[in-house]
């Protein structure tokens, strides 16, 4: 596929009745085309029993009976019906259950894909599969709201999701390569770029090359200590993959296929992720059904390969170097959907004197917002804020210092809590607080 | 009158089994979710938790958020499942005794109330109203009357009739609306537990044995 046909067409605005309907009917295509038994299980079990509201971050701020799951499940059982019912599309030309706006209001705008209506609803209905299709479905329309899709766009026709030219990215690992070696005071320290052969590829979120340069040092630091065989690619190193949110499953598989590409071209062995929650989601589960092709290769999060370094202790910390106490905040993609729980507990209780958690915490911990596109849709930026006051309650009582997360989606919303919120303390990565704790 | 309501009511479990089949053959012509990635943990492990343990209150916050809704719920499901009891022992003259007796009418009556508690919450909370259908209300009204029915032909042979009438409308109206959960429910707790399962979230112990060593 190529690139350009990856890049969602905008549907024009003004268009004919006949037009209208047959893009209706395309995007209806689109939904059954997703459709399983699993999701036709969920739209057979919901008994809108309501207790699914207080689980979503949305309705425990606004309490507005819009953000709570079972009414955006009713939503999507609506496109359901339709989808499945020829004469109701013949009939219609419209998306029904509510008008389009109101679609993209209440699965774009009042959901982050957190999962955690999922985890709690007590007929285990996967509502979360079933908005990220219905999504998908508004995507065919061009509906996707335009931050997020010209995120999407960035990352399909750059490579990247914020448009790092190839030259800038291997500029910025050049310099911070000296930077590195100047740290270690080893001019043998290396952040090498397409090494052939390596065990490891490591792909980054391209924020930490634009705006958390550090963050890229302190990987290079721990892969420097565990004596790693590692390289990073000069074409293919971005771990996001913004196509999950936007529920376009080609683009999606796409942008992960790439990664594995890169992984094959280098002959790695595995594919290690840097800390991204959603990347990680992506990567390491999705993009292998988004490609209908069997996982032949391990992929793992920077978070296991660490947990694993200590074990077998390829690397040495000292806790006493992070005096300060730290709470974790557990990203929703990471953790309650992606099955890394217990290893940054375990790195924490490693690197650090004394680690606090919050409350609730691992699968059941809250959302802080920034999930499910919200930070790239502007349109939504106010209610992402508003809903982040859980997630700053939950700091605020731990009293802690720090908020390690293993998330750069979650440390730009973190941040701006934390100066919206007035909590006073600072962000780190897990990598950062290893690194911070090397004994080299 | 009595053994052709009987027979009737046997044709709308036919019937109600029939719709079932058959929602069940619409849902499942779907293609099956088929997972590419390797699992993580044990998708077994994950449908016996779903199944099992999972439907604890203390492991949905859903649940231990809404205790009191919750085992109103248990209670009312009971109650359900022992009204289809008394059909049964009806439809097959069984006989039962005063102990028996007093007990399926405890699990009725007290089921009743549950389920009309839930009615109640229903109509007074603004966004379960919001969320409701049409549906919400019909089933939980005819479940309740069958309750109220099977309780009092326990008693009174008069009311009898009344109360196989009353299932039948029940048993027909079972696939048709959302009482359709009663045979989703396991399907959809079961991919529940395959999907947690396999990426190792659910149950806990296995996302624990991963980590070795003292921090266990």
């Amino acid at each position: 596929m190529s690139q350009a046909e990856l890049v969602p067409k905008k549907i024009e605005k003004e268009k004919s009745t006949k037009d209208h309907f047959r893009e209706i009917n395309r995007a209806l295509e689109c939904f059954k085309e997703k459709l399983d038994a699993e999701l036709a299980t969920s739209f057979q079990t919901c008994v809108r029993c309501g207790l699914c509201a207080e689980t979503c971050h949305y309705y425990l701020i606004d309490r507005d009976p819009r953000s709570t799951p079972a009414y955006k499940l009713a939503l999507v059982k609506e496109v359901f019906k339709k989808s499945i019912s020829f004469s109701s599309r013949a009939a219609g030309s419209s998306l029904p259950g509510a008008t389009v706006d109101e679609l993209v209001d209440v699965l774009f705008g009042r959901c982050s894909l957190c999962g955690r209506c999922f985890l709690n609803c007590t007929m285990g209905i996967n509502i979360t599969r079933a908005i990220r299709i219905a999504r998908g479905m508004l995507a065919c329309l061009g509906l996707v709201p335009e931050g997020l899709a010209s995120t999407v766009n960035t990352a399909v026709s750059k490579g990247n999701n914020m448009g790092i030219s190839k030259e800038d990215w291997l500029e910025t690992v050049e310099w911070l390569e000296e930077e590195l070696q100047a740290e270690l005071n080893d001019s043998q320290a290396r952040l090498p770029v397409d090494k052939k052969g390596a065990r490891v590829l490591y792909a980054i979120n391209p924020r930490e090359a634009m705006f958390f340069p550090m963050s890229i040092t302190a990987a290079g630091k721990i892969f420097y200590a565990a004596r790693e065989s590692w390289t990073f690619s000069s074409e293919n190193f971005d771990v996001t993959n913004y196509g999950l949110y936007s529920g376009e499953d080609d683009i999606a598989g796409e942008l992960s296929a790439r990664l594995i590409r890169a992984k094959e071209k280098l002959g790695c062995e595995e594919i290690i992720l840097a800390e991204c929650g959603h990347g990680y989601n992506s990567n390491r589960w999705e993009v292998f059904d988004w490609l209908r092709q069997r996982q032949n290769h391990p992929v793992r999060s920077i978070l296991e390969l660490i947990a694993e370094y200590i074990r077998e202790t390829k690397i040495k910390l000292d806790p006493a170097r992070n005096p300060e106490p730290i709470t974790l905040h557990d990203p929703c993609n990471l953790v309650r959907l992606g099955g890394i729980i217990e290893e940054q507990r375990y790195i924490l209780k490693k690197a650090v004197t004394e680690f606090r958690e919050m409350t609730p915490n691992r699968e059941r911990n809250y959302c802080c917002g920034g999930g499910g596109g919200q930070l790239a849709m502007t349109r939504f930026a106010e209610r992402r804020i508003k809903v982040g006051q859980i997630k700053a309650e939950q700091i605020r009582q731990t009293r802690a210092k720090i908020v390690a997360t293993p998330c750069h989606n979650c440390i730009d919303q973190l941040m701006e809590l934390n100066k919206h919120y007035q909590l006073k303390v600072t962000i780190k990565t897990i990598t950062e607080i290893v690194a911070q704790a090397l004994v080299i | 009158m009595i053994l052709w309501l009987k027979l009737i009511v046997g044709a709308s479990f036919i019937f109600a089994w029939g719709y079932f089949i058959y929602l069940l053959f619409q849902t499942f012509s779907f293609s099956p979710r088929v997972y590419y990635s390797t699992a993580r943990g044990e998708e077994k492990r994950g449908v016996f938790y779903a199944l099992g343990a999972g439907l604890m209150p203390w492991a949905k916050e859903s649940a231990s958020r809404h205790l009191g809704v919750y085992l109103a719920g248990i209670i009312y499901h009971s109650g359900i499942f022992v009204g289809f009891i008394i059909l049964g022992f009806l439809l097959f003259n069984f006989k039962i005794n005063t102990h028996v007796r007093f007990i399926l009418g405890v699990f009725t009556t007290v089921g009743l109330f549950c389920g009309l508690g839930l009615f109640i919450r229903r109509l007074s909370l603004r966004e379960l109203r919001f969320i409701s259908q049409a549906d919400d209300y019909l089933a939980n009204l005819l479940v309740d009357i069958f309750l109220a029915s099977s309780f009092l032909s326990l008693y009174v042979t008069s009311f009898q009739p009344l109360f196989l009438i009353i299932s039948i409308l029940l048993l027909i109206y079972v696939p048709l609306g959302k009482i359709r959960h009663c045979l989703f429910f396991f399907i959809s707790r079961a991919f529940f537990g395959r999907f947690y399962g396999r990426r190792g979230v659910l149950p806990h112990k296995v996302n624990l044995s991963r980590l070795s060593g003292e921090e266990k």
